[in-house]
């Protein structure tokens, strides 16, 4: 682990002191060969053991996608921010760029971390670089209120977080995922008990985020840069979804009762968002609120704590990863074009840019769900378990998909089709950058789809 | 000369994270190493190697 965390760690150094000339290129090439040294994780994984690095860092095959993830996505972000930036001093090209990386060294350790303390502390450190990320970097006043909301709602779930994970140590002397594992601890119906849950999954939930503490996310994702935005998608959510994951695996409550009323908001959420997506005039949040739509279905997913729930779960979770950055980069390729989100005036862009038309085609199928996309796979076995916990869900995940295919294509539709507006006189062409930020979205999700087990998560194996 | 060393003023900073690698593996085996100090030293399970055997597991 530490051969991808010191790179990552030298690459500030090599930010501060490069060459203005040099320093898109010189970051973007060396983020680029950490991501795919972060590759060799997926060896390990393909067999039943942890990788281990030290005592205090290992990763197994939930965290190992994850990690990967977040090493792939900076060199991503770092190249989508490029025009976003082309107007700032070097100063503070340089300070995003050093925000960037070390949110990535944050998220490797975070995912890589064997004790639930640490993952509490470095969880709560990633709020850092994305709140200034947010607040400095967004492109409209609202980011202030965005950053308050994001920081706020973080803020306030992870407190009862603490009290939890502080009373579980002085319960069990030992807070290591390596050793609780072996022998989770049995919690018996109680009250306490209860609370105890309810104070442990509130932080994740928020981070989810499970629907009803969703507020701060549409905020947050339309305020900030195309960066805090993609990174915000892609792995900050999945933050949430894997803290539930590690957290459930070291516990066993005995009883499924407290989990109910979190079940029930999650799959409420899932048709309740989809219905808001068909309603939205921004495309930022519109696509913001699918993340919300996907998340509800990870989040019953991990509730239900089958082994193809998990499996669904983390699949799901990569899958939306990718798909949802990649539509936030379209979405602002647009934004950058005509400098306003709104669906309405961004109509039949394909006449004008056509092969970013193709990736907008793409794009809309993998979130959509279409096979034979991971996204699928995720879904499906996602839906499935549910299906077995409880046959009338399959009402409300058949009724999510419907919407969110209906949304998708109406997202696509207007954005693709439709009369060309009238106010466009003069459109920048795309450039090879932008296509190249998707290509690198598509990639990874078309390889996937030949060799899945490698986000199968710990119990395929 | 003078183009070898105008050279390395240029692009020394790109030996940083290479550099960073070749730590980070140095760190990852020596802890690899420590994880295996007391294989096949405890009394109670210890055993002799096997003819060709270089450890118990690795």
């Amino acid at each position: 682990m530490l051969k991808i965390i010191i790179p990552t760690i030298m690459l500030i150094p090599t930010t501060t002191m490069c060459k203005p000339t040099q320093l898109w290129y010189t970051t973007l090439i060396h983020s680029m060969l950490i991501s795919l040294l972060s590759l060799q994780l997926f060896y390990p994984s393909l067999q039943p053991i942890m990788n281990f690095s030290n005592h205090n860092m290992a990763a197994d095959q939930t965290s190992t996608p994850l990690i990967i993830l977040s090493c792939w996505l900076t060199p991503l972000m770092i190249l989508a921010s490029q025009n976003h930036l082309s107007t700032e001093p070097l100063s503070r090209k340089r300070t995003f760029i050093i925000t960037t990386i070390i949110l990535q060294m944050l998220l490797i350790m975070t995912f890589s971390t064997t004790d639930l303390m640490m993952f509490f502390v470095l969880f709560e450190a990633t709020l850092i670089p994305t709140l200034m990320m947010i607040t400095r970097w967004g492109n409209q006043m609202e980011r202030l209120n965005a950053g308050t909301y994001f920081l706020f709602y973080t803020l306030m779930g992870s407190l009862p977080l603490l009290v939890a994970l502080l009373s579980l140590y002085s319960n069990t002397n030992s807070l290591s995922i390596l050793t609780m594992q072996l022998s989770p601890t049995m919690l018996k119906n109680t009250w306490t008990n209860s609370m105890w849950l309810l104070a442990a999954l509130t932080a994740f939930m928020i981070k989810m985020p499970l629907y009803g503490l969703h507020l701060w996310l549409p905020k947050a994702h339309v305020e900030a840069p195309i960066a805090g935005s993609m990174i915000l998608a892609a792995i900050l959510l999945k933050l949430g979804g894997y803290g539930i994951i590690r957290i459930m695996s070291t516990t066993n409550f005995l009883s499924k009762t407290p989990y109910y009323p979190f079940m029930i908001l999650a799959l409420w959420g899932i048709i309740m968002t989809s219905l808001i997506c068909l309603r939205q005039t921004d495309l930022k949040s519109l696509i913001a609120y699918s993340s919300v739509s996907h998340m509800g279905l990870v989040t019953a997913a991990t509730l239900t704590q089958t082994e193809w729930a998990y499996t669904g779960a983390i699949t799901l979770m990569i899958a939306h990863g990718l798909t949802s950055s990649l539509l936030f980069c379209l979405a602002n390729t647009n934004y950058e074009r005509i400098h306003s989100r709104t669906l309405l005036l961004t109509q039949n862009m394909q006449l004008l840019l056509p092969l970013m038309g193709t990736w907008w085609l793409l794009a809309s199928l993998t979130n959509m769900a279409l096979p034979p996309t991971i996204n699928l796979m995720g879904e499906l076995t996602i839906i499935t378990s549910l299906f077995n916990w409880s046959n009338t869900t399959i009402i409300i995940t058949g009724l999510g998909t419907l919407i969110t295919a209906i949304y998708t294509l109406h997202m696509f539709s207007s954005t693709q089709w439709g009369e060309l507006p009238q106010h466009i006189k003069i459109m920048a062409p795309s450039h090879t950058r932008e296509h190249l930020i998707m290509t690198l979205h598509i990639l990874p999700m078309t390889l996937l789809m030949m060799k899945p087990e490698l986000i199968w998560g710990p119990l395929y194996c | 000369m003078v183009n070898v060393v105008n050279f390395v003023r240029e692009h020394w900073v790109h030996i940083l994270c290479p550099m960073g690698f070749v730590i980070g593996c140095y760190l990852d085996r020596r802890n690899d190493e420590k994880l295996s100090t007391f294989r096949n030293k405890s009394l109670l399970f210890k055993r002799e190697l096997k003819p060709g055997e270089e450890v118990t597991w690795r």
